[in-house]
């Protein structure tokens, strides 16, 4: 069995008497990722910032490659690679200057600034001050700065957050890569159908404590309603037919759908967001 | 701390300082109140008043005069050469001794003496060269003063009003460099969430917090020079006194990091500075008023730099004068760091939970 990336196990971190994050256990595997969903206040950012060392746990242990980030924090954060939600960039600093100036700080003295720039697109304005960049441009200077170090975890608050359709296939395309390569991902996320197209698990969170965890598909197995939904062209018009897919007529019922004028066909599996909402009581979006 | 890591972090502040306001300004303001406290009290630059005089004789007037210490002479050809001269203000005044001016004067015929002043000079200017010229003419002429001047001297023995301004100057640089330019610095990278980026990397806060205190060092030392310098008092020992300065601006840069690291924004940094840098800088009233009691500066940190400073660069001091000063200035340093050290712990919770 191979040794996981990121390993924390009992996480608890209270703000004053508000327990934010009560318990949870997250686990990443080389070459994984792991979508982390829930709303706003659920403990995500919490959870991430013990993930990344930015907050000491009150309770639990965080292991990143096999090191314990309470006692060698740096080493770990050295093989780690993180993108904000907050566009926290060098304004007055170049792409480039950025780039090189993180690069130095985990001690790489020539950073591909050219080839880093050149996957995600921003290589022809390499040297214009990031004050001037638009907000797609700024999150994929955030994405390439994340990845300078070639890191081994990556963690992504909201990566494609308000971006483009373009600029956000191009991100994910990166992240995908990325987690080929062998880096374990942590991905936060409002965007279902991202986590749905981009996450090998997902990990439901909701007042601090985990709520489900599993690959979308699995879950969506578990939970969804097994139907197919198909609209046939009839003589009084267009009709829809639900039919069921391990009910006993299954069989007759497509046939018969089968010899009509078919529009559409469409699957009834649920949404994340369904099953989140199953699970918390309440929708991602709050 | 990891030296590599400190040294990226300054560099970075060095390379990209100069697109940072509030480091413009810390370099701004010392040589804008230097300028403006030498304007006011007539000492620009510490430029002597200027006598242009044209001797269209061999006047002893212009022998003596061309002695003079304090005043600064400058020969003319001609009076229309010489009233272009006072009329451009390139001399304060102008004195035409005529051929024959000597000959008249010893034989008692009260010839002319054409005096002439700018129109822009210091009044100050004006009367000291006003009677230097009559005092020039009387000792060639050889005659007595009408009255015998008894000079008394009251209150202590001192420097001018303008000397002792110069701990004002030097701790508005020192303090404003020192203070300022790692407290802005902090607040701005919070403010603007990139250090929580640094600090996802294996730099940590300490090494930030070296790289800020390099900075205000560095900052610190280069503007007290140039107030010194500016001022022209560089002192019989100038390296004691970069040191003096250098002890100071790391005094005023840990409190520097205290403020920057308790502050949550600029504006809370600002009203800070302005309710609570009397604390700091109260010290300097005494250097004004020396007849104050002493003690009353002596509780404020900043008096064991400032005064070492004062003394080495006006009193003629040396280093091993102002070393038991200087120890009490090293003291306050060394006993601040546990301080600075809580204040970062608390800071790192800080910026974990916003």
């Amino acid at each position: 069995m191979t040794q996981p990336s990121i390993e924390a196990r009992g996480l608890r971190y209270a703000y004053g008497e508000h327990l934010a994050v009560d318990g949870v256990d997250v686990v990443v595997q080389p070459g994984e990722i792991l979508g982390f969903l829930g709303p706003n206040g659920a403990g995500k950012s919490t959870t991430i910032k013990m993930i990344t060392g930015q907050l000491r746990p009150d309770d639990g242990t965080v292991t990143m490659l096999g090191m314990d980030l309470a006692s060698h924090r740096a080493e770990a954060q050295s093989r780690l690679g993180v993108a904000f939600e907050e566009k926290n960039l060098y304004d007055v600093m170049s792409a480039r200057e950025n780039l090189r100036f993180f690069g130095r700080l985990f001690g790489i003295k020539e950073v591909d600034v050219d080839g880093l720039l050149r996957r995600v697109d921003l290589a022809d304005r390499a040297d214009d001050r990031v004050a001037g960049y638009s907000k797609g441009m700024r999150q994929r200077l955030m994405m390439a700065r994340a990845i300078v170090n070639e890191p081994d975890v990556l963690v992504l608050d909201e990566p494609t957050d308000g971006l483009d359709p373009v600029s956000a296939r191009a991100i994910r395309a990166l992240i995908r890569a990325e987690a080929d390569r062998g880096a374990a991902v942590l991905l936060t996320t409002h965007d279902m159908h991202e986590a749905d197209e981009l996450s090998d698990r997902v990990a439901f969170i909701n007042e601090g404590r985990i709520l489900a965890e599993d690959s979308p598909e699995a879950l969506k197995l578990e939970h969804g309603s097994r139907s197919i939904l198909v609209r046939v062209k009839g003589g009084a018009g267009v009709e829809e037919r639900r039919i069921a897919l391990d009910g006993a007529e299954t069989a007759e019922d497509l046939t018969a759908a089968m010899g009509g004028d078919i529009l559409t066909v469409h699957t009834e599996e649920a949404t994340l967001e369904d099953i989140f909402v199953t699970f918390a009581g309440r929708g991602l979006a709050g | 701390m990891h030296a590599a890591t400190i040294g990226s972090i300054l560099g970075r502040e060095l390379r990209l300082g100069y697109r940072a306001p509030f480091l413009v300004w810390a370099f701004a303001l010392p040589i804008f109140m230097t300028l403006l406290v030498q304007g006011i009290f007539g000492n620009l630059l510490g430029q002597p008043p200027s006598l242009g005089i044209v001797d269209e004789g061999a006047s002893e007037v212009a022998a003596a005069a061309a002695g003079l210490d304090d005043v600064e002479v400058v020969a003319y050809g001609s009076a229309d050469e010489l009233a272009e001269a006072v009329a451009a203000h390139d001399v304060d005044a102008g004195l035409v001794l005529q051929e024959d001016f000597d000959t008249a004067l010893l034989a008692g015929e009260r010839p002319v003496l054409q005096f002439t002043v700018a129109g822009e000079s210091l009044a100050s200017d004006r009367a000291v060269l006003a009677v230097t010229a009559l005092d020039l003419v009387r000792a060639v002429e050889g005659s007595m003063a009408p009255v015998s001047v008894e000079i008394v001297e009251l209150g202590e023995t001192g420097l001018d009003l303008a000397s002792r301004m110069i701990p004002t100057l030097v701790v508005m640089a020192v303090a404003v460099s020192g203070v300022f330019v790692p407290a802005m610095g902090l607040v701005q990278e919070r403010e603007r969430g990139t250090l929580d980026a640094v600090l996802v990397t294996p730099a940590t806060l300490w090494d930030v917090f070296a790289a800020k205190i390099a900075l205000g060092v560095g900052v610190a030392v280069v503007t007290g020079s140039l107030t010194l310098a500016l001022n022209g008092v560089w002192g019989a020992a100038p390296l004691a006194l970069a040191l003096a300065v250098a002890v100071g601006g790391l005094m005023m840069a840990e409190i520097g990091l205290l403020l920057g690291s308790w502050a949550k924004d600029q504006n809370t940094l600002f009203a800070v500075w302005k309710t609570g840098a009397i604390f700091i800088i109260y010290p300097v009233i005494f250097f004004i008023w020396p007849n104050l009691p002493e003690w009353i500066a002596k509780v404020a940190p900043t008096w064991w730099f400032l005064d070492p400073v004062f003394s080495l660069s006006l009193e003629g001091a040396t280093l091993s004068d102002v070393a038991g000063e200087l120890a009490i200035a090293l003291g306050w340093c060394v006993a601040l760091i546990p301080a600075v050290v809580a204040m970062g712990r608390y800071l790192e919770r800080r910026i974990g939970e916003e």
